[in-house]
């Protein structure tokens, strides 16, 4: 009994002391297509349509968004080697940034603040109440980007590749103003 | 000491054997949490090595390169990084 007692308390310490890694992240994105020649699918917005009041856009700015096209071309060196996923629309996206395991709540609160600031110049922009150029969004943009993918390629490079693949999709939708008012819930 | 005391000792040592590595997981993720979070704010640390919490969703947290910041959640549901001196 003393014996077969300590052979079950030295296994419990070894399985106390045998550190396991959290678990790869398992968001895998749910829309992947089933053929290998499917396209993938094309990013859409996440809320209903709803524009709201006063987010028309006036005509100097779209006249502005038409000129720096040649922002929207360049993409980091990140993006070529992760860019491997299908492309995901923006719930699914948000739903798995939520899930992931790779991003610290408090990062997660930080990237969603940093997200809201953005809409709200891309806001401001539409409106003519702010002094910016749509390649000053675009850096913006971009930076946020980098910033949500250095936090993920490390540990949940699936969801990553899926928000390279994503990214100039996303970029579409913000910079058109009218799909732009569609994202405004 | 009888058996049944023994017994018990025993299981309180592997309770908490068991327990400290869940403890040092949970420092250890809120540490690199709050590198993350100060970061974004793009303000010198370099790596969170040590974290006190004032109150819930309230840290103090100490960098690698002696940068103190007081890290937290305002009403608003925005994290702030007030550096510290």
């Amino acid at each position: 009994m003393r014996i077969g007692y300590a052979a079950v308390l030295s296994l419990l310490l070894v399985v106390g002391c045998t550190h396991v890694k959290p678990e790869t992240p398992v968001s895998e994105p749910k829309n992947v297509p089933t053929q290998p020649g499917a396209p993938p699918p094309a990013v859409k917005p996440a809320a209903p349509a709803k524009p709201q009041s006063g987010t028309a856009a006036p005509a100097a700015p779209i006249a502005r968004a038409q000129a720096p096209k040649a922002a929207g071309t360049v993409a980091p060196p990140v993006a070529k080697t992760l860019a491997t996923a299908p492309a995901l629309d923006l719930k699914t996206l948000e739903e798995q940034l939520k899930d992931t395991k790779a991003i610290g709540f408090f990062t997660k609160i930080t990237l969603k603040n940093q997200v809201d600031d953005l809409l709200d110049r891309f806001r401001q922009y539409y409106q003519g109440k702010a002094k910016l150029t749509l390649t000053d969004l675009r850096r913006s943009y971009d930076l946020l980007m980098l910033k949500v993918l250095s936090l993920l390629q490390d540990e949940d490079q699936t969801l990553a590749s899926a928000i390279v693949s994503s990214r100039e999709a996303i970029w579409r939708l913000l910079a058109d103003p009218k799909t732009f008012a569609t994202l405004q819930g | 000491m009888n058996t049944l005391t023994a017994a018990w000792v025993q299981s309180f040592v592997m309770v908490a054997f068991l327990a400290a590595p869940s403890f040092a997981d949970d420092e250890e993720t809120l540490k690199k949490d709050l590198t993350a979070v100060i970061a974004l704010h793009g303000l010198p640390c370099g790596e969170v090595v040590a974290v006190k919490v004032l109150a819930e969703s309230d840290y103090a947290a100490s960098c690698k390169d002696r940068n103190r910041y007081r890290v937290y959640m305002n009403a608003g549901g925005r994290v702030v990084v007030e550096k510290q001196k």
